[in-house]
């Protein structure tokens, strides 16, 4: 099914996405929106639908409002409809309601596809009722559900705040939230921070909202073990570092949420060719750019999440940045001069915030080593971490041979949650550490399509 | 003396903060494994479940294990459940709809091959 050509296609409606496409079609431009999601806004703007909507009011005001100026502007959204590669010039799409595969060209691709939560395996980490604070967060805020009556927060980074306060506010009782890292204190990397008082008049909020509550907030301390009879019962938690004084605990829950801070999504920049250099902050591969979001491959522009983590107002600067530099290669009308240089400076600050951020919530990488033989670390392929240290061991050169050996990776998922744990159970056992460049490289279909689209598309009836 | 108790009850509703468009009417109503079940249109089916308590949505095809919704945005397709008749359907992106019928791991165990 051809989809139209346009002068801009812009893969991924959050933040970035939305500004982007707003300012390009303002400018002349003809641009299409694509998100897998049926309804734009991609996380951060996630939006409440139908009688939720009615009922509690928008969810993020500016979301909607940048939603119908898109529409307004004359974009043509296509909501639910996943990009799941790219070939000959064309973007092959797949609508997420029945499969339907399409393709539809663009002068220009700007890919603005966010990122999704990191993780870190841990034994028991596949039980039902663990789950990510973004999918907590997102039930409450959008859908008014508590997902657990008794819930525990853990990992590390500043998101794991107000997804704990987005559980209070739908009244869920919290067992208290865990950070690996010990950011909240008077620190020297700490003062950076003084540079940006609207962060931490945000984060004494959630921590006057947390102390209120009397929820415990245990820097050093991590989840052990998740445990329960095919449904999360028990949740065992201890310091990050061996300590005499602090011993492990058990906790009883009904709900766990784990995130380890953001994994930028790259893979589409990665199928269209761009060079990726490693992003020294999340420790991920990204698209190699230039501070308007070019990248390596021509007429292809990388914003948002997708760049490096930074956060919505860098996501949204960054989309008015690279939709500058689409105009300025289009030769279409550019955007005032005075809104660029605005979001230049916008987007170098908030970068520089990013940076303080990270320095406080490194992600732990030597917690990988700490992985017990028997945690399921490929959650689709219920692969474990002995198997995947026994296949290094034996043989196993690089991941793609660990790969091959143990099916780690091979799953629904692809390997976007196991990937960096599987690489570096692998080098651990060789002694070396491991780069993004040796991780699992995307390949097509980025994401698993139904197989009667291809039938469908092709003209190929199934035997039956 | 008739009008006595649903005067109380709007004043209690009043005084608590209830709105009176209820889930009364708006009225939705999944089936999920034979169960009726009540939704507001347009929260995300994964939502709906885990408020009724429902974790474990299907088997993991290699080691049988039950799973559940775990990244909530579309990445890890833990969440999928059969919805009107088609496989594979994640929940998390999918809305519920009046009359929407969602079959997940328990009840396919129960229903003889």
């Amino acid at each position: 099914m051809k989809q139209g050509s346009y002068d801009c296609a812009i893969v991924g409606g959050g933040p970035a996405g939305l500004t982007a496409a707003h300012l390009l079609a303002r400018a002349g431009a003809s641009v299409v929106l694509l998100d897998e999601q049926e309804t734009l806004g991609g996380q951060y703007f996630k939006q409440r639908r139908g009688v939720v909507r009615r009922r509690y009011g928008d969810y993020r005001q500016e979301g909607s409002s940048l939603i119908a100026a898109v529409g307004a502007a004359g974009v043509q959204c296509l909501a639910g409809t996943l990009v799941w590669g790219a070939e000959d010039g064309a973007l092959l799409t797949s609508r997420l309601c029945d499969g339907a595969i399409g393709h539809l060209t663009a002068r220009a691709v700007l890919i603005a596809t966010g990122a999704s939560e990191e993780c870190m395996p841990f034994p028991g980490w596949t039980l039902p009722g663990v789950c990510t604070p973004g999918f907590a967060l997102q039930a409450a805020h959008v859908d008014r559900v508590r997902i657990g009556r008794r819930v525990l927060v853990a990992g590390t980074g500043p998101f794991l705040l107000p997804a704990a306060c987005a559980l209070l506010d739908v009244g869920a009782r919290l067992a208290g939230v865990l950070e690996v890292n010990t950011p909240y204190r008077l620190a020297r990397s700490a003062l950076p921070a003084a540079l940006h008082p609207a962060r931490l008049v945000e984060l004494a909020g959630y921590m006057a909202r947390l102390r209120l509550h009397r929820v415990p907030i245990r820097q050093g301390w991590r989840v052990l073990e998740a445990s329960g009879q095919g449904r999360l019962e028990q949740v065992t938690i201890g310091p990050v570092a061996d300590s005499a004084v602090a011993q492990p605990e058990e906790l009883a829950v009904d709900a766990l949420c784990v995130g380890y801070g953001f994994r930028p999504s790259a893979e589409l920049a990665q199928v269209l060719g761009c060079a990726c250099i490693v992003d020294p902050a999340s420790g991920h591969l990204v698209p190699k750019t230039d501070r308007w979001g070019r990248t390596s491959t021509k007429l292809v522009y990388v914003a948002g999440e997708a760049m490096g983590i930074a956060g919505v107002h860098a996501a949204k600067a960054r989309g008015i940045l690279a939709a500058a530099a689409i105009c300025e290669d289009l030769t279409l009308p550019c955007p005032a001069p005075r809104e660029v240089r605005a979001a230049a400076w916008t987007a170098r600050r908030v970068i520089a915030f990013a940076r303080t951020t990270n320095q406080l919530y490194p992600f732990p990488t030597s917690l990988y080593s700490a992985i017990p033989d028997h945690a399921t670390v490929c959650r689709c392929e219920c692969v474990t971490a002995g198997e995947i240290r026994e296949a290094a061991a034996t043989g196993g050169q690089d991941i793609h041979a660990i790969k091959a050996a143990t099916r780690a990776g091979m799953g629904l998922c692809q390997g976007r949650q196991c990937g960096r744990a599987v690489a570096a159970l692998g080098a651990a056992s060789r002694g070396v550490r491991a780069t993004p460049s040796e991780w699992f490289r995307p390949r097509l279909p980025l994401k698993p399509i139904p197989y009667p689209a291809f039938e469908e598309d092709s003209g190929v009836q199934a035997a039956r | 003396m008739h009008s006595a108790p649903p005067l109380l009850a709007r004043a209690l509703y009043w005084l608590l903060g209830v709105r009176r468009q209820g889930i009364e009417s708006d009225p939705c109503t999944i089936n999920l494994d034979g169960k009726p079940v009540r939704a507001l249109e347009g929260q995300c089916v994964a939502a709906v479940l885990v408020r009724t308590g429902t974790w474990d949505f299907q088997r993991n095809p290699v080691s049988g294990e039950a799973r559940g919704p775990y990244c909530g945005m579309g990445v890890c397709f833990e969440c999928e459940v059969v919805i009107d008749g088609a496989p594979a359907r994640r929940a998390c992106l999918t809305d519920v709809r009046d009359g929407m019928v969602i079959h997940t791991a328990a009840s396919a165990e129960r229903v003889p091959a």
